[in-house]
């Protein structure tokens, strides 16, 4: 039994080779593409999911009332984790956290090597487990140093890492750690990446040591164990006093402002954010907002996909199913039962699904590569390969088989014994499940393309707005060398003065956009004035950093030349001047602890931020010896590939260990729209693959329905239809479903892509083109996909298509 | 007297088309005996292959009672009719009815499949039927590749291998020439001699005559 049927499955699926490719291809597509974004999904949502208690382990953070309502913030002070671990009962374990790079030495090799500073609790909390040396006590000597396998292999070779010396720069001085232990590689589902784990306390002066006992001074994060018997929200209600007792001054300055208390009545409240949520947290915008949309996003995308290839299975089986009629008709009479009819039919189409599952996986594994690099990811096949995920698959591809293979089976199925062998079909109720079918095919693709239409429309916005600043003659690179900021500076003044294409040079302790390094700080100062609280970011500058970015001065002046005349001065922007709300803005001073300083200058406000922010009050300072980690170089618009090599050579001659980790502003602008371009590349595919898919089965009911209608057409050839009457007759009912299509899915659009937009404080406008656009486009395509099959039709003799009744 | 195989009593099928309704087939009054050749003869449309199908169980009559082999088939449930119908009736038709994707063999083989006969016992079965049609040198070739007649041929043997009591043919002949006409027509009388029940419907008198009783039909009535 299972031969024959077999056999003639086989034998079928040969004899409409057209359709089976059309089937195989499709749905190979859409397996290969729906496993590689599965995959992605569940790369992304198991971030951080691999540490033993992870259940209980919490970043702390706390929710401050603001101008602009409830503000989160992550940044701990010096004493907070141990106070907070005193005072407030349910702290299993707590550790102190951040995140930098360090220059490294052993022998003559240097090393940049990212470093994590932790209270020696941190290997208790977390699952990084030591596999040699000091499992007990590895960094509690504040000369210790801990490195996973991958950085001792890198440092020592194959030499035995544990007991090792090696030197790390700090405060411009080589400092002695010694290798205590070493860390298995951990898994690259870790938000947290180290190469070394230092103790918190060997950071440097201004990290660390300036800091102990200040409650002012915000520079780290904090992650704590809870206690099992205690609940997240209890414990963030017990921390009330504490809270009370150490912010007195913040919570009397929010009432003296006039803020708004949260809904519990608190000016500042501690909160825990589950470390699983960290990596899709927000805090940028209010409130944290934890979202996966994204990891979602692309999983919905898979399921559509997959959704139009089965949609196509189904139509081309229930159309296809008329040409078996007679076949079903004298099986039946033969003696089979509807359920033997059934498993004939549904095995044919599991035949068919498991065939493209194999090219799917065949190529999701040719794919593989090209998806990690235009993607980004480190997200692998071995990703899915976990017991309970496999049988979710397994579970999804059994279901979809069921539904897409066993509908049209059923149908089949059920037919009249009598009615099937006199191959008469009631076409007439299915037609409605066909149009519907792929109405929401074409739908799901017009929304997709739309998406894509809208996204890349604010990207390109975004890239080519105006900021502010002069973002395409200006290099920026870090100075990750030995020397410190100054010399360093210094030197490269004097190298690149004589140079005709280098117009000037300068420094700041924050980066435009996202460098190449990746790193990127930011310092906001809170100060009193005119009895009220003010918040401005803190930017210090080198000389001629308004030159060099071109800002707009619209009052006072510029730094002099001679900066150490202006270390008391500061340069605000309009968005500060304006909180500061002074008559004469340049006579005006501010206040901080340590000095005054006058404001002698006002700038026009520029995106210093993202564009998903407001502009925020900002301040320039010129103080002397300051950090001034980031260089900016403008050059001649002339010839900017040599004056980036210029610029290279430059600082190679200087630090000529230190890699050169220079790019244009406009080319670190484009990376902070990273996250967009990733979802633009998604979206897109996406919609691609959708339209293609679409268009497989609409080419296949084209050539179904045209073979149904010969008949029809010849009848009407004869009785004086013109060639371009029939197309349109052909054309008309496929344009009706497409147009439909639009109609449902554009409001749909409009809704998801305005609420997306919302994000961004600099936003494009929505406008109906975008829409029309991707509507144009699904039509066109769409037409161009049946017009082969209907023209022919149309021209053919008619006489042909009757003989053959 | 050998004994009854089916008998109608007052069977009519009427269907309803839009507010008419019109009566295929009207009071009919039939017994069938084991071993008789019946002929149904009748001008298109007066209900020849309505009566067939509904004897053959594809089809109901709406009315009245139909017993076969003492069963009353006409308060039957499906089930029980496909079993019964599985049993004792094969099926001829005027178009052949093979299946395209199948071989001769394979063709023949069917109706044994959905009786659950083992594969030894089938291939046995098979074979014999092969050889008594002179069919064995066409067993792997496709319908495709047959003569009418051939085909037809190959329909008789899946009709007959589920050693059926009756065969039904709704005009066997109806695609063939003159000869191989005589031929399938000669193949009826051989099995209706080795104690086969038929009924065939024709329009042919020739064809007729090799039946031993003739039923005429106008209209749904016997006449």
């Amino acid at each position: 039994m299972f031969k024959n049927y077999f056999k003639i499955a086989l034998r079928n699926l040969w004899k409409n080779r057209t359709f089976t490719t059309l089937n195989v291809v499709g749905l190979t597509a859409a397996f290969g593409v729906a496993i590689l974004l599965a995959m992605y999904t569940v790369f992304q949502l198991s971030f951080d999911r691999f540490h033993e208690h992870g259940d209980e382990i919490y970043q702390v953070y706390t929710e401050d009332s603001g101008l602009n309502g409830i503000e989160a913030n992550i940044s701990k002070s010096e004493p907070f984790a141990a106070a907070l671990k005193d005072e407030v009962a349910g702290v299993e374990k707590i550790t102190r956290y951040i995140s930098t790079g360090v220059l490294l030495s052993q022998d003559d090799k240097q090393f940049d090597m990212s470093t994590a500073y932790v209270d020696p609790d941190f290997f208790e909390i977390f699952s990084f487990p030591i596999i040699k040396g000091d499992t007990k006590n590895p960094i509690t000597s504040e000369s210790s140093v801990v490195m996973t396998e991958l950085a001792a292999k890198r440092i020592f070779g194959d030499e035995e890492p544990i007991g090792q010396t090696v030197s790390i720069l700090r405060d411009e001085q080589q400092v002695p750690f010694t290798v205590t232990a070493i860390v298995k590689d951990f898994p690259n589902t870790s938000s947290m990446d180290f190469d070394i784990v230092l103790n918190f306390k060997s950071q440097n002066e201004h990290a660390y040591a300036r800091t102990i006992g200040r409650w002012d001074m915000e520079n780290h994060e904090v992650y704590m164990q809870l206690a099992e018997a205690v609940q997240q929200e209890q414990f963030e209600k017990n921390t009330t006093d504490f809270t009370q007792l150490h912010y007195k001054n913040v919570i009397d300055n929010a009432k003296r402002d006039g803020f708004q208390p949260n809904p519990e009545g608190l000016y500042r409240q501690l909160k825990l954010l589950p470390l699983a949520d960290v990596r899709f947290a927000n805090f940028n915008q209010g409130a944290v907002t934890v979202s996966r949309t994204m990891p979602y996003l692309v999983l919905g995308i898979s399921i559509l996909i997959l959704f139009i290839a089965c949609v196509n299975f189904i139509n081309m089986s229930i159309a296809k199913s008329a040409q078996r009629l007679r076949e079903i008709g004298m099986r039946k009479t033969l003696g089979a039962n509807k359920k033997q009819l059934f498993f004939q039919f549904w095995g044919e189409s599991i035949l068919v699904f498991l065939i493209s599952i194999g090219l799917g996986i065949l190529l999701a594994v040719f794919l593989l590569p090209y998806f990690q690099t235009i993607f980004k990811t480190q997200a692998s096949l071995a990703t899915l390969l976990n017991p309970s995920l496999l049988l979710v698959l397994i579970l999804s591809v059994l279901l979809i088989t069921l539904i897409a293979g066993g509908y049209p089976a059923l149908l089949m199925s059920r037919l009249g014994t009598l009615q099937s062998l006199k191959g008469k079909l009631d076409v007439h109720g299915k037609n409605h499940l066909r149009n519907s079918l792929m109405v929401l095919q074409f739908g799901i693709a017009i929304l997709l393309i739309s998406g894509t239409l809208v996204l890349w429309d604010q990207v390109e916005f975004m890239r080519t707005k105006d900021l502010g600043f002069n973002k395409d003659q200006v290099i920026a690179f870090p100075l990750n060398g030995q020397l410190n900021d100054q010399q360093a500076i210094e030197l490269l003044r004097n190298k690149l003065q004589d140079k005709p294409n280098i117009l000037s040079v300068t420094a700041s302790n924050t980066i435009l956009g996202l460098g190449k390094d990746g790193s990127r700080s930011t310092s906001v100062l809170g100060f009193e004035h005119q009895g009220r609280g003010v918040d401005t970011h803190m930017v210090v500058v080198d000389a001629d950093y308004i030159e060099t970015l071109d800002l707009n001065i619209i009052k006072g002046r510029a730094f002099r030349k001679n900066l150490a005349s202006d270390s008391l001065s500061v340069i605000i922007n309009e968005a500060m001047a304006k909180q500061l709300n002074e008559d004469d803005i340049l006579a005006s001073q501010i206040d901080l602890d340590d000095a005054v300083y006058s404001v002698v200058g006002v700038i026009k406000d520029f995106n210093f931020q993202e564009l998903d922010q407001t502009i925020a009050p900002m301040t320039l300072f010129a103080l002397p010896n300051w950090n001034l980690r980031n260089v900016y170089v403008k050059v001649s618009s002339q010839n900017l590939e040599q004056a980036y090599t210029d610029v290279k050579a430059a600082w190679n001659s200087i630090e000529p260990n230190a890699e050169f980790q220079g790019s244009f502003l406009n080319e670190n602008i484009d990376r902070t729209l990273r996250h967009e371009r990733t979802m633009i590349t998604m979206i897109g595919s996406g919609s691609i693959l959708a339209i293609i898919l679409s268009c497989i089965g609409l080419f296949a009911m084209s050539l179904l329905i045209v073979a149904q209608r010969k008949k029809e057409i010849g009848v009407r050839k004869i009785v004086g239809a013109s060639v371009s009457a029939i197309t349109i007759l052909l054309t008309k009912d496929f344009l009706k479903l497409i147009v439909i299509a639009f109609l449902i899915a554009s409001p749909i659009a409009w809704w998801a892509m305005s609420k997306w937009l919302q994000n961004y404080v600099y936003r494009i406008e929505l406008n109906i083109w975008m829409f029309l656009g991707a509507g144009g486009i699904a039509v066109v395509i769409a037409m161009l996909t049946i017009a082969v099959k209907t023209i022919k039709a149309a021209t053919s003799n008619p006489v042909d298509s009757l003989r053959t009744e | 007297m050998k004994n009854k195989l089916l008998s109608l009593n007052i069977a009519s099928k009427t269907v309803n088309l839009g507010s008419h309704k019109i009566a295929l087939l009207d009071k009919i009054d039939l017994q069938v005996h084991e071993g008789e050749f019946i002929s149904l003869m009748g001008p298109s449309g007066s209900g020849k292959s309505t009566l067939l199908n509904c004897i053959g169980m594809l089809d109901r009559f709406t009315d009245g009672g139909y017993t076969f082999l003492g069963e009353p088939v006409h308060s039957m449930k499906e089930k029980n009719r496909s079993r019964l119908y599985k049993e004792y009736i094969g099926f001829v038709f005027q178009a052949y009815h093979l299946i395209d994707e199948l071989t001769v063999y394979e063709n023949i083989e069917t109706p044994l499949l959905y009786k659950n006969i083992k594969s030894s016992e089938r291939k046995a079965m098979v074979a014999d039927m092969l050889d008594r049609f002179n069919i064995v040198g066409k067993k792997d070739l496709f319908p495709m590749q047959l003569s009418g007649g051939q085909q037809q041929l190959v329909g008789i043997a899946r009709a007959l291998i589920g050693k059926p009591k009756l065969i039904l043919a709704d005009e066997p002949t109806g695609n063939l020439n003159s000869k191989q006409s005589d031929e399938i027509m000669e193949l009826f009388a051989q099995l209706n001699e080795e104690g086969v029940t038929i009924i065939q419907a024709t329009h042919s008198e020739s064809n007729a005559a090799y039946g031993s009783r003739i039923i005429n039909l106008l209209d749904g009535k016997i006449v």
